[in-house]
């Protein structure tokens, strides 16, 4: 039997501590979960701020040279022609971005030739078949030029830059907004749907938790990449929303499945039998009673499903399905960081690789330190 | 302490502490430097509540306490024959364990490996410790299990523990534990889980087998009773401490220790009723052993009473699946009636499966009864809708059996108090729900800082307490008492039996009481009904069902109470 | 038993046809007329309009829906809008790479993780089970995208060890030689989460009372964890391993596609960069109904390794 600590309280009253304040102190504690929870907010400031437009707001501005080294390593060679050809024939799959030259001017026929120059034999680069285009290009860059020439590209930037020179450390603060924003909103989303339907299910019973149940099982039957990947696929639709909205309404299934299994184990509890018996309503016995004894599961699982969308949308954004060109996302960054490796370039990927690390594994030990403080069971 | 020659002790135990870590900054010590000894071919009886520490010892002496958070206090010696068993190495320490010491516990379904057989599991002990072969072994097996009372031990020595019954998977547990031949046999509470004539059986194989094996038996229970019929000494232990030690005859007849006494009289007896239990405080505070002539309670309907609720034909089934379409029927209670007298107490008896607790929750439609009426007020409360019920549910209410699920962990004990009042809208408003509640603690007996705690402050008695303060700020007519006191300690429950009759005195409230526990029944109930199997099998004044049992059914569960201590010249009931 | 998996097939039947609706509800309905999304990526008018007359994209909604379900009955998808190859070919031909190297995949990671689980939990609460955690935790942090990049890079281009990729027509040398790097990659990816998962298991069960019995009857550590604990958490091991069969199918996207292994989730991936629809829906109605297939039979399953059940 547990030995209960009982506070002496005189005439007035003391506050008592209920789950979260005891949560809150045995959390204290645990020092591994602080840091965590220090990194976390951390990185939350970072996206407020990002979100404001206070810092990397000009991500986009071509600042450095192509591929900038990172300060610490000193100035670079630029890239020629003959390697960026080297670079396109060795992963055609992978670049989709249209071509572009250090003027910032696109050429819209350039993936057409791209692709007829790579049917003409090794070796011959850059002739042979002329881009009808060039006139008005060399027109239009004359305009612009100006402008262009005028400022001064740095050689090394603090993390470097990537194949257009823009800075890596601000597309990775930029990168860091998407990605928690996506996370912290489709789990959010996830949660919400997951909840809802796993008390409905779970307390109900009978049909409801049939209907609720098939809708789980044809869900499920879909291997989870798959079915985002069809889904994306069929809206053929890039952007911040959509991707927020594909893990959303297919991210539920998890959270669904845990609370329909506490509310069923909790539905036959005396306390909610005892609520039954004064006369509480099933609304009321759903969300008034139940509901905070199972919130602590939930924020456990908000908390590792927003790990699991932060990895999802990477992926997505990788393959060209997450968010839009406009957007930067570290999924992005990974799929340049793939040709820029081949130059020895490995910049873009260490910083895409490290913030999503560090964001990642906080919350990954944030949700664990929040497991043992809500639920403390002998380790 | 009796001293005794050193080759009749088997464990001796000196100056024990156990400590255990609570959290990062606390220290619990459960155990705070005991020492008793066992002697040969001998029962030894630790008896204690919870919380006294008496598990923790005995899990001490088998070093199978958890070696993360437990310390055990430089100083202790558990001495066997002449090693210290705490200085033992692993190796060793495991050599002794399941050979010349073994222990079997509380809950026998938990404590037996759901997923092999019974057979591998004695087989185990034998190959392990025995060094017999595989086939040595299964045939001991069978004659073990022959010999623990199993029926067709050949064809259940392959059997899984869930295919057997609580009682069966008890002796599974001690035919494991006497395989090879132990010096010592712990038995933590095995009987506790168990209903009364299963207890008694058990009682009676461990009680055999230590004589015929002269083996030592440390026999751990809460139960008294259960330590009269069968310990030769008895220690008994409270908040780490032991109280008092000695001879069988000695602490049942002359008690020194205010705790023993009070252990020995707060329990309701089978032949007398006073009007209040006594309880721990009037032991400990010295307060004169009045309670020998304390004034009796009467208790038996006369007949004319008026009757405040009729149950008439209440049957409850539950359906599983069968087959390809089918479905099997399980008749939890079938046709049962009876009839409530104001103001008076209906007792409920039965083992578990007996239908007792479906026939409470029926009454208040917590289940829904599969056919029968329940007439209350002129109206049948099961056909109603669950609007008009509404107005009814208030006026029966229930107290449940466990006090650690039956208040919402979440909720602060005024909240829960004052919930009653905001759904029934009783009274006029916020501050008048509040002075109510703090009324209700006060009628209780809980101080009124409790409004403001949540439920995992209190203890096991005071949630009881909450939970009845609960069910009196609606003013029920009818309460219904479901296993209310089974899970408190003995202490405790004097505590809230006399809490509850005195509600009954002073408001005129009519009880169901159900439980499992014959004495308690006895000393409160008017009228007492038997279950069995889903039906009552007899009702009588309470009075008459013990003096004269008429069915076989009752006279079976009363002659399994454990009777206490018959010494020479005792006259049993001494309890 | 048999009445059990008639029950059973009689409940897969709806969920069937509700992975059916949902597949068309995706394709037909929001994905709507191919014309559209064809224009940028076949040039020939013909064949675009051969497509649309194939889905019936003219006629009324229920009519697509039954040409779909034939197709599905008859297990015939037609062609892929892209190669013009038959789509149950594709499927058949794909399989197999697929399998050659997520069978030892799963195989080599849930020895691994199972002997790594019970290893921690053996020691839980010291120092080395916390920093294998947290290692998982770091592990797991890192996109799968960056494991293969790295690895790709570092082992194969640079140091040469492993073919940087490829595939041939010999089972033993895509065994033996194409397949290792794969493997390797996707057994570190999984290996951390497996870790924790069946760690927790074993740690459930190791808080059991029937260790405690063991113990009691003086039974080694060792047998502790190897026999009794083991044989317990084997039932939840076994449960998860059922439930990654199914993404065998799938196919591994990512690693087929880094390391072009001809595989069917490369099928998938070049399929939905191609809005090739008829290959993406093929693969997730083959793959749905293998689920359920796996589901079943991981319940009967369950009979075998826990006795307990009891399949009614």
């Amino acid at each position: 039997m547990i030995q209960t600590a009982t506070i002496d309280a005189g005439p007035g009253h003391t506050e008592s501590p209920g789950l979260w304040v005891l949560a809150w102190r045995r959390f204290r504690h645990d020092s591994v979960g602080l840091v965590s929870l220090y990194v976390a907010a951390f990185f939350l400031a970072l996206m407020a701020a990002s979100a404001a437009g206070l810092i990397a707001s000009d991500w986009g501005k071509e600042v450095g040279v192509s591929h900038a080294p990172p300060g610490f390593m000193g100035p670079g060679t630029t890239v020629t022609p003959t390697q960026r050809a080297a670079m396109s024939s060795a992963s055609p799959e992978v670049s989709r971005g249209k071509e572009r030259d250090d003027s910032g001017i696109v050429d819209p026929l350039a993936d057409v030739l791209v692709q007829i120059r790579a049917k003409a034999p090794p070796g011959s680069v850059d002739t042979d078949v002329a881009d009808p285009l060039a006139d008005v290009l060399a027109e239009i860059r004359g305009q612009s030029g100006s402008a262009a020439a005028a400022e001064a590209r740095a050689p090394t930037l603090i993390f470097g830059g990537d194949k257009w020179g823009r800075d890596v450390l601000k597309k990775t603060i930029k990168g860091t907004e998407t990605s928690m924003s996506v996370g912290l909103a489709a789990a959010a989303l996830a949660a919400l749907l997951g909840t809802v339907f796993g008390a409905l299910a779970g307390y109900y019973g009978r049909w409801v938790d049939d209907v609720f149940n098939w809708f789980y099982s044809v869900f499920t039957s879909i291997p989870y990449l798959l079915l985002i990947l069809s889904i994306a696929a069929v809206l053929n639709q890039k952007g911040t929303m959509t991707v927020i909205l594909i893990l959303g309404l297919t991210g539920w299934t998890g959270i669904f499945r845990l609370i329909r299994a506490e509310y069923m184990k909790h539905k036959v509890r005396e306390y909610v039998q005892a609520a039954d018996a004064i006369g509480a309503s099933n609304t009321r016995r759903m969300f008034v009673h139940i509901l905070p004894n199972v919130s602590h599961v939930v924020l456990v699982q908000l908390s590792l499903h927003v790990v699991l969308f932060i990895k999802s949308e990477v992926v997505l954004s990788f393959l060209g399905f997450g968010v839009g060109v406009d957007t930067v996302s570290w999924g992005s960054m990974l799929n340049e960081a793939q040709s820029e490796l081949l130059l020895g370039n490995w910049w873009q990927l260490a910083a895409a690789t490290i913030a999503m690390a560090m964001l990642v594994t906080a919350f990954g030990l944030l949700t664990d330190a929040l497991r043992d403080a809500l639920d403390p069971k002998l380790k | 302490m009796i001293p005794m020659r050193s080759d009749d002790i088997l464990v001796a135990i000196h100056g024990l502490r156990v400590s255990f870590r609570v959290d990062r900054t606390t220290m619990f010590e459960a155990v705070k430097g005991i020492g008793f000894d066992i002697p040969v071919n001998s029962t030894v009886a630790l008896v204690g509540e919870s919380g006294s520490g008496k598990s923790v010892t005995a899990l001490a002496i088998l070093g199978l306490l958890p070696k993360e958070n437990s310390t055990i206090g430089p100083g202790s010696r558990i001495l066997y024959r002449d090693r210290n068993l705490l200085e033992l190495s692993q190796g060793e320490m495991r050599k002794l364990r399941g050979c010349d010491i073994s222990m079997i516990f509380q809950e026998p379904m938990s404590s037996l490996n759901p997923v092999f057989t019974v057979g591998f599991q004695i087989t185990e002990v034998l190959t392990e410790h025995a060094g017999l072969t595989n086939r040595q072994a299964r045939a001991r097996a069978v004659e073990l299990l022959r010999e623990v009372g199993i029926p067709e031990p050949e064809a259940k020595i392959d059997a899984y523990p869930f295919q057997l019954s609580g009682g069966q998977q008890q002796r599974v547990m001690i035919a494991m534990a006497i395989a090879c031949e132990p010096k010592l046999l712990i038995a933590d509470e095995p009987t506790t889980a168990l209903d009364v004539t299963i207890q008694k059986q058990i009682l009676d194989l461990i009680a055999d087998l230590q004589k015929r094996r002269r083996m030592s038996v440390l026999f751990i229970t809460h139960d008294l009773a259960v330590v009269g019929e069968i310990a030769d000494h008895v220690i008994v232990m409270r908040d780490g401490e032991i109280r008092e030690q000695g001879p069988v005859h000695q602490i049942f007849e002359a008690p020194r220790d205010g705790y023993t006494q009070a252990l020995l009289l707060c329990r309701p007896q089978l032949a007398r009723r006073p009007k209040r239990l006594p309880v721990i405080d009037d032991f400990l505070n010295r307060a004169p052993a009045a309670a020998q002539d304390a004034p009796e309670r009467s208790r038996g309907l006369r007949g004319d009473e008026q009757i405040v609720l009729e149950a008439r034909h209440i049957g409850k089934s539950f359906w599983s699946r069968e087959g390809l379409f089918g479905q099997r029927e399980f008749k939890a209670v079938q046709d049962v009636s009876f009839k409530l007298a104001m103001g008076k107490t209906l007792g409920l008896v039965g083992e578990s499966g007996s239908g007792k607790t479906t026939v409470g929750l029926t009454l208040m439609r917590l289940h829904d009864a599969s056919s029968g009426e329940v007439l209350f007020d002129g109206k049948d409360l099961l056909s109603m809708s669950p609007r008009e019920a509404m107005q009814y549910k208030r006026r029966i209410q229930i107290i449940f059996q466990n006090p650690y699920s039956s208040l919402n962990p979440r909720f602060t004990v005024g909240q829960i108090l004052m919930e009653p009042m905001q759904i029934h809208r009783l009274g006029s408003g916020e501050q008048e729900h509040r002075d109510m509640a703090y009324a209700m603690l006060e009628k209780v007996g809980l101080p009124g800082a409790s409004f403001f705690k949540y439920p995992h402050e209190f203890s096991g008695g005071q949630r009881q307490r909450i939970a009845i303060a609960r069910c009196l700020t609606m003013k029920p007519d009818v309460l219904i008492c479901d296993e209310s006191v089974s899970a408190l300690d003995v202490s405790v429950q004097a505590q809230v039996l006399n809490l509850l009759q005195d509600l009954q005195d002073e408001l005129g409230m009519s009880y169901i009481f159900i439980s499992h526990d014959l004495a308690v029944v006895k000393y409160m109930a008017d009228q007492v009904m038997v279950m069995n199997e889903g039906k009552i099998v007899e009702i009588a004044n309470s009075d008459e069902i013990y003096l004269r049992p008429q069915h076989p059914y009752t006279k079976k569960l009363l002659s399994s109470i454990p009777r206490g201590w018959r010494g020479p010249g005792g006259n049993g009931d001494r309890l | 038993m048999l009445a059990y998996v008639l029950r059973r097939l009689w409940q897969i039947a709806p969920t069937l046809l509700g992975v059916v609706l949902l597949v068309f509800f995706l394709f037909n309905w929001v994905g709507g007329d191919p014309a559209y999304l064809l224009a940028g990526k076949i040039s020939n008018p013909e064949q675009i309009e051969n497509i649309r007359r194939q889905l019936g994209v003219d006629q009324p909604i229920y009519v697509q829906l039954w040409i779909f379900i034939t197709q599905i009955a008859t297990g015939d998808f037609g062609v892929s809008w892209a190669t013009n190859e038959k789509v149950s070919e594709i499927f058949a031909s794909r399989l197999g790479p697929s399998l050659t190297v997520l069978v030892p995949l799963l195989l080599v990671d849930t020895l691994l993780a199972i002997a790594a689980a019970m290893l921690v939990a053996y020691w839980r609460g010291s120092l080395t089970d916390r920093l294998v955690m947290i290692g998982c935790t770091v592990g797991q942090s890192i996109s799968i995208l960056v494991y293969i990049i790295a690895f790709q890079y570092v082992l194969a281009y640079q140091l040469g060890w492993f073919p940087v990729q490829g595939w041939s027509e010999s089972f033993t040398e895509n065994l033996f030689k194409f397949s290792l790097l794969p493997i390797i990659v996707g057994v570190l990816v999984s290996l951390a989460p497996d870790t924790r998962l069946y760690r927790s298991f074993f740690l459930d069960e190791i808080n059991q009372e029937y260790v405690r019995t063991a113990r009691a009857k003086g039974m080694s550590e060792t047998r502790v964890m190897w026999v009794h604990v083991l044989r317990n958490a084997s039932i939840p091991i076994i449960t998860n391993v059922m439930i990654q069969l199914p993404g065998l199918l799938a196919g591994a996207f990512l690693i087929e596609r880094f390391f072009s292994i001809p595989g069917i989730g490369r099928e998938v991936l070049l399929a939905v960069e191609r809005s090739d629809f008829p290959v993406i829906k093929a693969v997730t109605i083959y793959v749905a109904i293998a689920t359920m297939i796996i589901n079943l039979l991981a319940d009967l399953m369950y009979k075998v390794v826990d006795p307990r059940v009891q399949l009614k």
